[in-house]
């Protein structure tokens, strides 16, 4: 009766749907796949520890340590895998699958790690802050990107930006002696080369991807030719003041999670309320509602009365802010000086943290992190002495965001008019 | 009044964009002149003089390091002293060695750009092309010399060609923006050149910076002379070739027709019955095979040995290049030709005068800018626009 009934629902199913349940089914069957093959590395790996230290109250200070071994890691990270795969067959489409794999990859990689580190201490502490640290510029210059794209000006030129925003830091920070005066140059620098940006792609028609391109190319240039004529010579034009890290009264004391959140630079502190900032200004004000309805549909948003070109500008010059804020951050915060190159591709990790988080404030800061966390493993692989070749993890983000962008793990759509000109009827 | 307006002034165009980027260039090489700005104050006619030398030494070592210094060309005449003549043409037959791989990069990004897909990954195809190449060099050392080098050239080809290909696949069947995916690309193949560099199978044992093995006392392309200290290969006849051949494929053929229907609207393209995806696919594996053909004539002609900066930025400077040339494969060859003489010409610049190379990319860059928004050097120049119908000025 009951299977009669079953029978008839399967006969009545269309033809989509019934594909959607076989890809399901697919689906969980690698999922479950990948938890047997952890149970698998589970069965020879409980006679090797895994040590994870955090500090309680300071770096290098006394530390608060979890210890189990390798093989309950994989063991954990196993049966999950297999949970997972199973509701995901018996659900079929209904399974939210994308956000259990948010469950089941920090258990893999924590296993991984367990699993490289073979025995050896981690300091999590350090793991976590390093990747803050990173994510710090990461999530700046993605703010910049999320603000141009939502507002229909793709932004390749972060990268660019960075660097003239680093130039700029260093130079105006070192002749004025004040960190101040250095970041607001920067910003003011980074404004200008948004404006060129805003230019070029709005009142010239310029390819917005051309335009991006003229000015990475353009920063490279001018900022190493800057460095090697002027900067090289007169080196106190590129010996700024470092900025120093501030720890909050009260939260700092936090165990934990003061050395790791309330301890660092200001920037960090900057970050964060920007990324509050903006998130409430995207998605609760009417001025984020009338940006993005210039991304999305500029004729339409043109008919109601927003002025699509004057929110594009405004976006843009924001943008540039931002970006070279981040770029300030790499050489007053993290290096000391300017370096040729300095940027070093993390303008580029920005766009696809932009990607990645969706075009939103909030998800491109996870992306940061994950990205800063990727990194940070690698430093800490190589102070442990670890043999995995750095260039796998370097690739990471790269290979993640091809994955993410071809639609693979999620569909991810920008802002529908993101890139094409428009001009004022 | 016709001739001016069909054919000087479309090939004035990109002239005065060249042209005004130098004068800007020269602009900021005058405002970062610290030596001699220090006297402005009191001297404001003599700092400006002064400037104005100093732009002129730079840029005449710049012309001479591009094309030889006359004297010493007519002296080699008369000459049959193979020093004498090779000292004098040098510097034209490394202004030749540096456009050959601009002119497959190139017209690489013509290609695509022609295609409306927006190749930015020319960079990495060209090193995993290079990539390819040794590893076959390497894997296969004792083949016969001619075999080998066709065998290589070939890897070397196919594998720039799977690395653009990607890329177009995934356009095709995901949608995913080839722009993201190609610059990821580019960081992606550094970093498997760099674990290759690491492995022993590539590296010198015992040695730990990333260079490969000498591959040119195992293999090379065949140099034209054979002169001292003159490293013109036949890399540059190929790349002659290959501009033929992509302008026959482009403008003469039924799928170089189907590629350039899918650059100009892909909508039209697939309702004339065209597979849109196959032309993207097409239009990015022949991209990267151009790339990787490149690479391989580079690291097998020009270099010898593989390393991690075989490529100094000629997937990059592409992208300005093919602008420039409005991505026409005569085009490709004369701004590859005039980039290749900035390079080297460069070189002797900053011997010469100090002022560092890197100026000559921001002048690329006010290139790309120019030739890209036409407006500006049309108000600088005061040039009319006319209208399509050729009569009314707008």
């Amino acid at each position: 009766m009951t299977s009669g009934a079953v029978a008839v629902r399967a006969s009545e199913m269309g033809e989509a749907e019934r594909r959607e349940l076989r890809a399901a089914r697919g689906r969980g069957l690698v999922i479950a796949l990948l938890g047997a093959g952890a149970l698998w590395a589970a069965s020879g790996a409980f006679k090797v520890a895994a040590i994870f230290s955090f500090w309680l109250l300071e770096q290098g200070g006394a530390a608060w340590t979890i210890t189990t071994t390798v093989g309950m890691l994989w063991l954990v990270a196993g049966s999950a895998a297999i949970i997972i795969g199973g509701m995901q067959a018996g659900f079929g489409a209904r399974f939210p699958w994308r956000q259990s794999l948010f469950v089941i990859a920090p258990l893999y990689v924590a296993a991984i790690l367990g699993a490289l580190l073979d025995g050896q201490v981690a300091n999590m502490t350090g793991v976590f802050s390093g990747s803050l640290e990173l994510a710090v510029p990461i999530t700046l210059g993605a703010l910049a990107g999320i603000l141009s794209e939502r507002s229909g000006m793709l932004n390749i030129a972060i990268e660019g930006k960075f660097l003239v925003g680093a130039c700029a830091g260093a130079v105006a920070a070192s002749a004025t002696g004040s960190v101040l005066a250095g970041v607001l140059f920067a910003v003011l620098c980074g404004m200008a080369v948004g404006y060129m940006l805003a230019w070029l792609g709005i009142r010239h028609q310029v390819d917005q991807i051309i335009a991006g391109v003229v000015i990475n190319i353009g920063a490279i240039g001018i900022t190493n030719f800057i460095f090697l004529r002027v900067l090289a010579k007169n080196t106190w034009l590129n010996t700024p003041p470092t900025i120093e890290k501030i720890k909050i009264p009260f939260l700092s004391g936090i165990p934990v999670l003061g050395p790791l959140l309330f301890s660092g630079t200001p920037y960090l502190y900057v970050m964060l309320a920007l990324l509050i900032f903006f998130s409430y200004m995207l998605f609760r004000t009417r001025w984020g509602l009338r940006l993005r309805a210039s991304g999305e549909k500029p004729s339409a948003a043109a008919t109601v009365g927003i002025d699509v070109i004057k929110i594009r500008y405004h976006s843009m010059l924001l943008a540039g802010a931002l970006a070279g804020t981040a770029g300030s951050y790499l050489s007053l915060s993290s290096a000391g000086s300017f370096q040729m190159g300095m940027s070093a591709g993390r303008g580029f990790i920005a766009l696809a943290a932009v990607i990645f988080g969706a075009w939103n404030p909030v998800g491109a800061f996870g992306a940061a992190l994950m990205f800063g966390f990727s990194d940070a493993i690698q430093s800490l692989m190589s102070i442990l002495g670890v043999d995995v070749p750095p260039q796998l993890l370097n690739s990471v983000p790269y290979i993640v965001t091809i994955v993410v962008v071809a639609g693979l793990v999620g569909r991810v759509r920008g802002p529908a008019a993101a890139g094409q000109p428009y001009t004022q009827g | 009044m016709t001739v001016w307006r069909r054919t000087i002034l479309p090939a004035l165009m990109p002239v005065l964009a060249v042209f005004t980027a130098f004068v800007v260039g020269s602009v900021f090489l005058f405002l970062t002149d610290i030596e001699n700005l220090k006297h402005f104050p009191g001297d404001p006619v003599g700092t400006i003089l002064a400037g104005l030398v100093n732009i002129g030494k730079a840029y005449s070592a710049l012309v001479l390091g591009a094309f030889g210094v006359p004297a010493k060309l007519a002296a080699a005449m008369g000459s049959s002293d193979p020093k004498v003549i090779a000292g004098a043409i040098r510097p034209i037959t490394e202004t030749l060695v540096a456009s050959s791989p601009l002119i497959f990069t190139g017209l690489a990004v013509a290609i695509s750009f022609r295609t409306g897909v927006f190749n930015i990954g020319v960079e990495g195809q060209f090193i995993m092309g290079a990539l390819g190449a040794t590893v076959a060099v390497l894997a296969l050392p004792d083949l016969p010399k001619p075999l080998l080098l066709i065998l290589a050239v070939v890897i070397g080809t196919l594998s720039g060609a799977l690395w653009g290909f990607i890329p177009g696949f995934l356009k095709a069947r995901t949608g995913a923006h080839e722009v993201i995916t190609t610059i990821m690309l580019n960081y992606v193949a550094a970093q498997v050149v760099l674990f290759g560099l690491r492995s022993d199978f590539l590296k010198p044992a015992g040695s730990s910076t990333p260079i490969s093995k000498v591959l040119s006392t195992i293999v090379r392309v065949p140099l034209i002379f054979q002169l001292p200290a003159i490293r013109l290969h036949y890399g540059i006849v190929v790349a002659l070739i290959m501009a033929v051949l992509v302008s026959w494929f482009m403008f003469k053929t039924t799928k170089g027709f189907e590629l350039r229907a899918a650059g100009f609207s892909l909508m039209a393209a697939r309702y004339a019955g065209m597979s849109a995806g196959g032309s993207i696919m097409l239009a990015m594996a022949l991209s990267g095979g151009l790339a990787g053909l490149g690479g391989t004539l580079e690291v097998l002609g020009t270099v010898g040995q593989m390393s991690n900066d075989l490529s100094s930025g000629f997937g990059f400077n592409a992208i300005a290049l093919a602008l420039l040339a409005g991505n026409r494969p005569g085009g490709v060859v004369a701004a590859a030709l005039l980039f290749g003489a900035l390079r080297t010409g460069g070189g002797l610049m900053q011997v010469k005068t100090g002022i560092p190379l890197d100026l000559l990319f921001f002048v690329q860059a006010l290139v790309i800018m120019f030739v890209a928004a036409p407006a500006l050097i049309r108000s600088i120049y005061r040039i009319k626009v006319y209208s399509a119908d050729g009569v009314t000025p707008q």
